[in-house]
């Protein structure tokens, strides 16, 4: 056991693939020479072969991801200052054009970063907006730490979540994501976070005292009811729970607080459900519980290479009748 | 006759009257248009929340589903009307309501009322024409703020928090404390390297080190506060002749600083463990009674807080802090792991082999059942009285009585007798003011290098098996080897003969019996100092049969010896 993190040092090394080259670490550390090495400390170098083992295997599968680790592309990002920002086909989202493509959006309180983010300065001669001296504020968004933006570079057809609109954030975690959903519905739409555990939920109430377009609600999102005088009905749900029953948790909330015709993404990870089965198969068993809470799958795609099997299903909420 | 709808928003509270009486069964899809929904809904009565702190207070109670002041007196206006029905959206608050005095009112909250909800959510400004829409999303920001705020505050898991912070703690300054140790070894062993030897003890070695300073100053220095006599002399005959380098005032200093870290930080260390287990013992007596202050800590502090722990089954305590193991095991279609955290309870520890999951099955059961009673108990909550209040005692009685259950069951399994000790779960706390781990010679059986010599095999078989069998199983065979038969009986009779001892007297006798190995260690090594040219099997087979003493020892020792002990094996490998 003591070997393991120093498998998965190893295997943060080799960039952003990090994740899975760290788990090929560990595996590498698994015998017992490894985990000799490791513990000795003084005879490093055996146990480090293992962790350093694992990070090539893990390279190839992160993919693009490697060469484009957030630290690299966000530093190179800085450093070229030659960055031109485009529209994504999403409202709200942009790219950054530089020595790496970057995942923008526009930041709502400038000159702030929420978790540590990259952020990017234009001068506004490319946004055609009314106040053409001002420079506009952009923040990196991280595919490998927020799934909608993985979501977003898999290629999602809809994500719901536009300028203006009202969206119902479950599992909002320290609210890194939750940031990046607020500048993109922008100061005319809210979002309505919603995390269950209080260490979360002090840093994600942190993040809202600076954005008032995020209303954060520490809640189960099992039980609805208990923030219902919070919420008018939204436009959109974005769900990443991670529980068993998440497809349940998600139908109530539509149930009481979606539009009809409103959208949801849900974020579904196939360990958290079942841990034994295909991950197919749970996919398609969600999916199924999904039509039986009146939520009309529209798509799903996988997060490949940012999570491993994680799947995001797109929806449509109809009322069951 | 009617039918009335209460809607919570924000702002206020809004009572709503139907129009049409059989709004809800006919399940009306004109509410989906504003007109609609302003036709088939008269507003009638708005009670606005007056500040924010009424509508922190409103809302606080609405999520607990309990009916407020200001809610019961806006349903009094409905205390006329008979034979009509109101809507709520929450079954819980639909009960509370229902069992107010006065009111006469059949109380709906089932799933039909929710496209009456929706239609008032979504069309809220349009009824109810006082609210300003930018007035209700300002309210829903400063309420969602101060009502998270709020359940930050008096978030119930904050005596959970400080466990499961202080075990935390405790693991890093165990951590910390040891490298520090080793440290403070190797400096001062370019000085004196001989003390290392004849010192095993951190504590004592960092004390001696900032009591004597350079070496020669160690005829002059009074060790008896730190270190037995016999200790203490062959310290200073070793100082004599030790072949350390000379080393300068400033080369002193900085070793004594860090030798000083080591006795402060051993001094926090008590404390965080004296303050840990009276945490423990109060927020979870039964859990203490049966696994012990550092186990239960741990268990807490992996399922994050008491009550989830509480909510948890058996099964899942029994293998909590094994997930990895799990998980594979599920994937691959394997054996289910028998423990996790709770494998260093000191029962699972008391039982050989096969009872190992035995024992940890039925102690996790037991402690779910303590769990619950710690959880979930009210002691004096109902009475005011404090003299209702149940001791501690009492409150652990439920603990205290599985554990004997399952000691008894342990004994018939084993198929012999073995000791009951009531503190076998207290940690380090009793402990004897000092100490001490005498030194040990290297043991290359440990090695496994060579891998030819017996002891080193069986030591490696079961680490690579995972399952971390350890010595106990191994007595009965080398048992046989051992050719000192009579010091194994003479132990088994001591054995006995404490097991007749009542339990206050465990933990005298438990030191007595420290004090009989350590000399039994000392004789055994002075004979095998005399003997060294002997030959290596001879002294192979001597050394292993003192191990298994040691053992059989061992296991009637108290926790914190045992702890020690392993501390000692583990330097020795």
């Amino acid at each position: 056991m003591a070997f393991t993190p120093r498998g998965r040092g190893g295997g943060g090394r080799g960039g952003f693939g990090g994740d899975r080259g760290g788990r090929g670490g560990g595996r590498g550390g698994f015998g017992d020479r490894g985990g000799r090495g490791g513990g000795r400390g003084g005879f490093g170098d055996r146990g480090g072969r293992g962790g350093g083992r694992g990070a090539p295997r893990g390279g190839p599968r992160g993919g693009r991801g490697g060469a484009r680790g957030g630290r690299g592309g966000a530093a190179g990002a800085r450093g070229g200052a030659k960055v031109i920002v485009e529209p994504h086909r999403h409202a709200g989202v942009f790219v950054g054009r530089g020595k790496e493509d970057l995942l923008l959006t526009r930041n709502i309180t400038p000159g702030e970063s929420v978790y540590g983010e990259k952020r990017i300065s234009v001068g506004s001669d490319k946004t055609s907006d009314d106040a053409p001296a001002t420079s506009v504020e952009y923040r990196v968004w991280n595919p490998f730490r927020s799934k909608l933006a993985a979501a977003i570079l898999g290629g999602v057809d809809d994500i719901y979540v536009r300028p203006g609109a009202k969206v119902l954030y479950l599992g909002a975690a320290s609210g890194t994501s939750v940031s990046h959903v607020a500048d993109i519905v922008g100061p005319e739409g809210t979002v309505y976070a919603v995390e269950f555990s209080h260490r979360s939920g002090r840093d994600l109430i942190n993040m809202a005292t600076h954005r008032t377009n995020v209303i954060p609600i520490v809640e189960d999102a099992r039980h609805p009811l208990k923030y219902r005088m919070l919420l008018p009905m939204v436009d959109a749900i974005f769900a990443d729970v991670a529980q068993p029953d998440q497809a349940r948790i998600v139908g109530l909330n539509a149930s009481l607080f979606l539009k009809v015709g409103g959208g949801v993404l849900i974020s579904i990870k196939a360990n958290c459900i079942d841990s034994t089965a295909k991950p197919e198969v749970v996919f398609a068993q969600e999916v199924q519980k999904m039509r039986e809470m009146g939520l009309k799958p529209k798509e799903q795609l996988t997060l490949e290479p940012f999570e491993r099997d994680h799947a995001i299903v797109a929806a449509i909420y109809q009322r069951p009748e | 006759m009617g039918l009335f709808i209460l809607s919570e928003t924000s702002a206020g509270y809004a009572l709503f009257k139907a129009k049409d009486k059989k709004l809800l069964k006919d399940g009306d899809k004109n509410l989906n248009s504003v007109e609609g929904a302003v036709n088939a809904l008269k507003l009638k009565k708005f009670t606005k929340f007056e500040n924010a702190v009424t509508a922190l207070n409103e809302a606080a109670a609405l999520s607990d589903s309990k009916v407020s002041p200001m809610l019961s007196t806006l349903l009094d206006e409905l205390k006329d009307e008979t034979k009509s029905s109101l809507a709520v959206a929450d079954p819980k608050l639909g009960n509370a309501i229902a069992q107010l005095p006065g009111l006469s009112l059949k109380v709906l909250s089932d799933s039909s009322t929710q496209d009456v909800y929706r239609a008032i959510r979504e069309h809220l400004p349009s009824l109810v024409t006082d609210l300003v829409p930018a007035e209700v999303d300002s309210t829903r920001l400063g309420l969602s703020h101060s009502l998270s705020r709020h359940k930050l505050k008096f978030s119930p898991d904050k005596v959970d928090t400080m466990i499961i912070q202080s075990i935390g703690s405790l693991d890093v300054l165990d951590k910390q404390l040891n490298t520090y140790a080793m440290r403070v070894k190797e400096w001062y062993g370019w000085h004196f390297p001989e003390l290392a030897k004849i010192l095993n003890d951190n504590l004592a070695y960092s004390r001696v080190v900032i009591k004597m300073g350079f070496r020669s100053n160690a005829r002059e220095a009074d060790l008896s506060t730190i270190l037995p006599e016999e200790i203490e002399t062959a310290v200073k005959a070793a100082a004599e002749i030790s072949m350390g380098t000379e080393i300068s005032d400033e080369d002193l200093e900085a070793t004594t600083a860090l030798a000083e870290q080591v006795v402060d930080l051993t001094e926090h260390r008590q404390s965080l463990s004296n303050y840990l287990s009276t945490r423990m013992q109060a927020l979870a007596p039964n859990l203490t009674a049966l696994v012990g202050d550092l186990v239960g800590a741990r268990l807490i502090a992996h399922s994050g807080s008491l009550m989830n722990l509480a909510k948890s089954p058996g099964s899942t305590i029994q293998i909590l802090g094994a997930e990895k193991a799990l998980f594979r095991a599920l994937k691959t279609k394997h054996d289910t792991p028998k423990y996790g955290l709770i494998y260093h309870a000191s029962l699972i520890g008391q039982a050989t082999g096969k009872n190992k999951g035995k024992i940890a099955r039925m102690l996790a059961a037991k402690s779910a059942l303590g769990l619950r009673v710690d959880a979930l108990s009210t002691w004096g909550i109902t009475s005011e009285n404090p003299a209702d209040e149940p001791t501690e005692e009492e409150k652990s009685q439920l603990g205290r009585d599985a554990r004997i259950g399952i000691e008894r069951r342990l004994r018939a399994l084993e198929g012999k007798p073995l000791k009951s000790l009531p503190n076998a779960n207290a940690t380090s706390l009793g402990a004897p003011k000092w100490e001490l781990k005498e030194a040990r010679k290297y043991n290359p059986d440990v090695d496994g290098l060579a891998g030819d010599e017996p002891a080193a095999k069986k030591s490696k078989k079961a680490q690579v098996n995972g399952t971390p069998k350890k010595t106990v199983q191994e007595e009965p065979e080398s048992s046989e080897v051992e050719d000192d038969t009579t010091m194994m009986d003479a132990d088994a009779g001591a054995q006995e003969s404490d097991s007749d001892d009542d339990a206050g007297d465990a933990s005298k006798a438990a030191k007595k019996a420290e004090k009989e190995a350590r000399k039994a260690r000392k004789a055994e090594r002075a004979a095998k100092r005399e003997a060294k040219a002997a030959k290596k099997a001879a002294k192979e087979a001597k050394k292993s049969g003192g191990d298994d003493k040691e053992e059989k020892k061992r296991k009637r020792d108290d926790d914190e010896v045992k702890d020690a002990k392993k501390k000692k094996k583990k330097n020795k490998d």
